[in-house]
């Protein structure tokens, strides 16, 4: 993983300014994002739907870009999340014959993600006796794990069938869910959707800058030590085993709250039926590989644009194949959005590997110097 | 990170956000339109919107784009004939491919603009959307078929499910003498919605007539079923019932036959395609019979040969399969309700609910047995027609019994019965 | 006991196909050290030419073209993006072909949709019976055929020229090179080999009793990934050991367990063999310098 590296923080850029102004505005125009968006709440969905491959996103490139371990278990802790957070909050009286523990909602959030920490620091030994792909592939033993246990622990996850709705999210008494009367911004009512979207984006926030100031501290450059060499980092005085149990306990911990958000994102908690196809299946381990590659390996704000390519850029076809007739002619196996939007991020993962193994990330650091050197001439 | 000045624009930011706060009024439902009906969403003077969230790009296209066909047949014949309520008929089409994910992002698209929808496909979407269609009272017709999912108010279920169909083909290999009291059956299923309905038939029917059910679980993905079959040859098997995908029942049939088994076997309506008839395992398709609530392609029942013929001639070379009979009788139910609605002078979503409940016999010219909607939670019908497979026969199934209920289905209490 | 045997003889033919295609997958990794995550694609493409030439070339030809076609696209694919790719680490190689995987899997999908072929092979749906038991035709031929190529193969990789230098470029590519070994020549060929062993893996698993060639053959595949890993990925005899075990864990867990826990099973197998010798039964371990 050694010519993929994210080195130490870069410096401090020569116009500081103009990147704080565009984090500002950033903000803003995510926080405004439900005004913005108006009526067309399906563009509410597919952002909501980035944050979630972003949250994830970060987890998996925190464990595979700075700690150098490959796992392809992402999707096992996605269910593991949202099962325990429908368990953990789950009310007995709407479901009757499942485990149902009636906790608050937030608690029950913050459970599952303590819940799949630990299961994930469960399987960190396995990091210590099998390393680099051979890790990646027993990882994969989780997956199917994963769908089995699913289907046989009906009454936690609600079975195949029809699995188990989630418990609505609340905070101090506000309902994550449809009111009258509901609270206005600019005209536009908040209703669920936009209060999950506000969720979400604290979510992603909290996730990013904890996972930028683990990158910037201590434990990113243990890490990253291990990562580049762990005999010799061994030789140094770190730790090489609690270093790997910290990555998986913190990217399955990242991942449960990403699948905390799938639940909501889709009122639905769901063992899947196969497993290919579905939210926990191993096409969402190559998606949230294909991030963390697209992105660049190790880098936070790359993940996030890796979601918005893998998973945005799939929905927003679909979107605009509804609205705008694009792709009109995929009757019988023409070139469908879905199909479309997998050629692209496909092509990407092997471009990126190609011609600029830093992925987005990468990129980005190119053009800001870029840029900062067009201003000293 | 961020510096004091740029804390004061965002704090500004987020004071204007605030300010721009309100509230909802509280705004009433549907307006009045045209002939002093009340209106809502997807209803104008001129039109009436239905939707369709369908899949024509997935893993059931070839099924899905003969169901959007036959509702758009049965579009141009109602408007033909002047529409519904001085109104004519309109389809919204979504193809969400079979991923809950994309029919999710993809509804809120489609609901400002329906009163109701005419196909809703995937049983994995219409479990995602169940809260969504409870939220906006939108009422659904789905093609798929388990009692599990009567305890959504806004479903309208069109034909029987799946449990009945098993119910009711085991009556029939019982009546034909395949099987009898006390035999041993294998029923091999996939786990999940589908499957697990499929189940809860035969384990019913083994109930009352002392039958041993083998099950065998599976997931939608396996191809491969020889090992199942090899069990179930040593556990002497006298049938054996699929509730599974047209290539796993090509795959059952074949060990069926390999392992010199060679018992009948009852799938459902979706465990067959024509298209297997063209696989290695054509020459074993001949012991299955296909129970299904409605009319197989081929069939001579004057309304399904009709509905064939204006397929054939409106888009040739498309799939011959039993899909274009689904879309229409979906497309028949909603003419009852609507029609219905009309009546009652009220066309908003709430008043498609009160017009569905109120109807106690629609009949649908014998596409699918006549449908009570007058109990939620009980199937609305509970007869099936028996097909076996037959590559002369267009859509490869030739009709063997015509729409019956065993007496055994009228007793079986599905799960959200009252 | 007789459904035992039966159980043996379902298990043991489909384990030979496994190791069949498992061996092409340690090929590829033996002499290139890249994971091949499109194997399975490779694989589906393979099947998919030949069932599509079968009506004009008839079955035999049709699985030479076949052979050919996947043997020519993955020599392309070490071609056109490995070679530029010498020197980077094994994780790269490997999601490198995460992507390939990737563009193949969904063109393949998208033009097979949800069809089925019929991939044209003469034993059809015949089934040969050695007393109480029964197999089908195509399951024997697919063990014979099976058998006989790993035979030819070890032979030649023990004893020619080519197979010489492929071992030597696997053990130490400096040395090799140095030896006047082209190692750019050695290593396409291992892919074209690689590409034809898959197609024909392909072939077999797609024969009676399962429905044809469909857009999920690829990863039916997925179950050779354990066969290589925990045969080892370096070692060819590994993988042959590898593939029976997989084979056999599927029948047997199948019915003694559950039909749905047989997936899992072969993993867990996998995932045992692996934390107790991690790198395969067979596979070098590797040593790490400070």
């Amino acid at each position: 993983m050694s010519d993929t590296l994210t080195e130490a923080p870069p410096q401090a850029p020569a116009r500081p300014w103009a990147k704080i102004v565009g984090t500002v505005v950033l903000l803003v125009v995510l926080l405004l994002l439900p005004v913005l968006v108006g009526s067309q709440v399906a563009y509410l969905k597919l952002a909501q739907y980035v944050l979630i491959g972003a949250v994830g996103g970060i987890g998996l490139t925190l464990i595979v870009g700075q700690a150098g371990q490959l796992s392809l278990a992402h999707p096992f802790f996605l269910l593991l999340g949202a099962v325990s957070y429908a368990v953990l909050a789950g009310d007995p009286a709407e479901t009757p014959d499942l485990v149902s523990l009636h906790w608050p909602p937030l608690l029950a959030v913050i459970g599952a993600v303590v819940i799949c920490g630990l299961v994930g620091l469960a399987f960190a030994p396995v990091a210590g006796r099998v390393r680099g792909i051979y890790l990646g592939v027993a990882s994969l033993s989780l997956v199917f794990l994963g769908l089995w246990l699913g289907q046989s622990l009906g009454i936690l996850t609600g079975g195949t069938g029809s699995g188990r709705p989630p418990p609505t999210f609340s905070l101090f008494g506000f309902p994550f869910s449809n009111t009258t009367p509901a609270p206005t911004i600019a005209g536009v009512a908040i209703q669920k959707q936009q209060r999950l979207w506000y969720l979400f984006l604290a979510f992603a926030v909290l996730a990013y800058v904890l996972a930028r100031g683990a990158v910037r501290g201590r434990i990113g450059r243990a890490w990253r030590a291990v990562r580049d060499n762990e005999a010799a980092a061994a030789a140094m005085g770190v730790s090489v085993a609690r270093i790997k149990a910290g990555a998986f306990t913190i990217s399955s911990a990242y991942a449960g709250l990403a699948g905390v958000m799938t639940a909501l994102w889709l009122d639905l908690v769901k063992p899947d039926e196969n497993e290919f196809t579905g939210n926990y299946s191993l096409t969402v381990s190559i998606a949230f590989l294909a991030i963390v590659i697209i992105g660049g390996l190790g880098s936070v704000p790359g993940a996030v644009v890796g979601a918005m390519i893998v998973y945005g850029l799939q929905q927003f076809f679909l979107l605009g194949a509804n609205e705008f007739g694009w792709f009109a002619d995929a009757q019988f196996g023409g070139l469908s959005a879905v199909i479309l939007a997998a050629f692209i991020y496909g092509l990407a993962v092997v471009l990126v590997v190609l011609f600029e193994p830093g992925g987005a990330a990468a990129i980005g650091r190119r053009l800001a110097a870029s840029l900062s050197r067009k201003e000293q001439r | 990170m961020i510096r004091g000045r740029s804390k004061a624009i965002a704090a500004g930011a987020l004071a204007l956000v605030l300010a721009a706060c309100g509230s909802t009024a509280d705004t009433g439902a549907g307006a009045t339109g045209a002939g002093g009906i009340k209106t809502d969403k997807g209803v104008t003077d001129t039109t009436i919107s239905l939707g369709i969230m369908g899949d024509t790009s997935g893993v059931f296209k070839n099924l899905g784009a003969a169901i959007n066909a036959g509702n758009q047949l049965w579009v141009d014949d109602v408007n033909a004939k002047g529409g519904i309520c001085n109104r004519q008929l309109k389809l919204e089409v979504v193809d969400h491919g079979y991923k809950a994910d994309t029919a999710k992002t993809l509804y809120p698209q489609l609901e400002p603009k329906v009163l109701g929808i005419v196909q809703l496909l995937g049983s994995p979407v219409l479990a995602a959307l169940k809260q969504n269609l409870i939220d906006d009272n939108m009422t659904a017709a789905p093609a798929s078929w388990s009692s599990q999912i009567l305890n959504n108010p806004n479903i309208m279920m069109i034909g029987t499910t799946y449990d009945l169909e098993i119910v009711n083909g085991m009556a029939y290999l019982q009546q034909q003498g395949l099987i009898k009291d006390g035999d041993t059956v294998g029923h091999i299923y996939i786990d999940g919605e589908y499957g697990g309905n499929g189940l809860l038939g035969s384990k019913y029917y083994a109930g009352v007539h002392k039958l041993n059910v083998k099950e065998a679980k599976i997931t939608s993905t396996d191809n491969d079923l020889t090992n199942i079959v090899t069990g179930f040859k040593g556990d002497g098997v006298k049938a054996i019932v699929l509730t599974t995908t047209p290539g796993q029942s090509a795959s059952a049939l074949a060990a069926n036959q390999a392992l010199g088994l060679n018992v009948p076997v009852l799938g459902n309506n979706p465990t067959f395609d024509p298209a297997l008839l063209k696989t290695p395992a054509a020459g074993a398709l001949g012991n299955l019979y296909v129970a299904a609530s409605s009319a197989p392609f081929s069939s001579e029942t004057p309304k399904a040969a009709e509905i064939a013929a204006a397929y054939k001639a409106k888009y040739p070379g498309s799939p011959l399969n039993g899909g274009v009979d689904v879309g229409y009788v979906e497309g028949l139910v909603w003419q009852s309700v609507l029609t219905k609605a009309c009546e009652n002078k009220d066309l908003s979503r709430p008043g498609v609910q009160t017009a569905l409940k109120s109807l106690t016999s629609v009949k649908t010219d014998d596409l699918v047995a006549t449908l009570d909607y007058s109990s939620p939670g009980s199937p609305p019908t509970r007869g099936v027609y028996i097909a076996k497979v037959d590559a002369k026969a267009e859509g490869g199934l030739t009709e063997v019994a015509p729409l019956f209920t065993a007496p055994d289905a009228a007793g079986y209490k599905a799960p959200f019965q009252k | 006991m007789n459904q035992f045997i039966e159980l043996l003889i379902s298990g043991l033919s489909l384990g030979f196909v496994y190791a069949l295609v498992a061996l092409g997958f340690v090929m590829i990794f033996a002499a290139t050290r890249v994971v091949n995550f499109a194997y399975g694609s490779i694989l589906l493409f393979g099947a998919y030419v030949v069932a599509r030439t079968h009506d004009n070339l008839g079955f035999g030809l049709a699985v030479i073209a076949g052979m050919a076609a996947a043997a020519l696209l993955a020599a392309l694919i070490q071609l056109i993006i490995l070679r530029r790719l010498r020197g980077a680490s094994l994780d790269t190689l490997a999601i490198v072909t995460i992507g390939v995987d990737i563009l193949l899997a969904t063109e393949l999908t998208r033009r097979i949709g949800d069809k089925v072929f019929n991939i044209g092979d003469p034993w059809r749906d015949h089934v040969v019976h050695f007393g109480d038991f029964s197999v089908p035709q195509a399951r024997v031929a697919a063990a014979v055929v099976a058998i006989l190529v790993l035979v030819a193969f070890l032979a030649v990789h023990r004893w020619s020229d080519w197979g010489i230098a492929m071992r030597s470029a696997a053990d130490d590519g400096e040395a090799a090179a140095l030896m006047g070994i082209r190692l750019g020549r050695v290593a396409t060929a291992a892919w074209a080999v690689a590409g034809a062993l898959a197609a024909l893996g392909g072939v077999f698993f797609t024969t009676f009793p399962t429905p044809g060639v469909d857009a999920g053959v690829g990863l039916g595949a997925l179950s050779a990934f354990p066969a290589a890993i925990l045969g080892g990925l370096d070692s060819t005899a590994g993988a042959v050991v590898g593939g029976i075990i997989v084979g056999l864990t599927e029948s047997l867990s199948a019915h003694y367990i559950s039909f749905d826990f047989s997936k899992s099973a072969v993993f867990l197998v996998m995932l045992v063999v692996l934390v107790l010798r991690p790198s395969g039964l067979f596979g070098t371990k590797e040593l790490t310098r400070v």
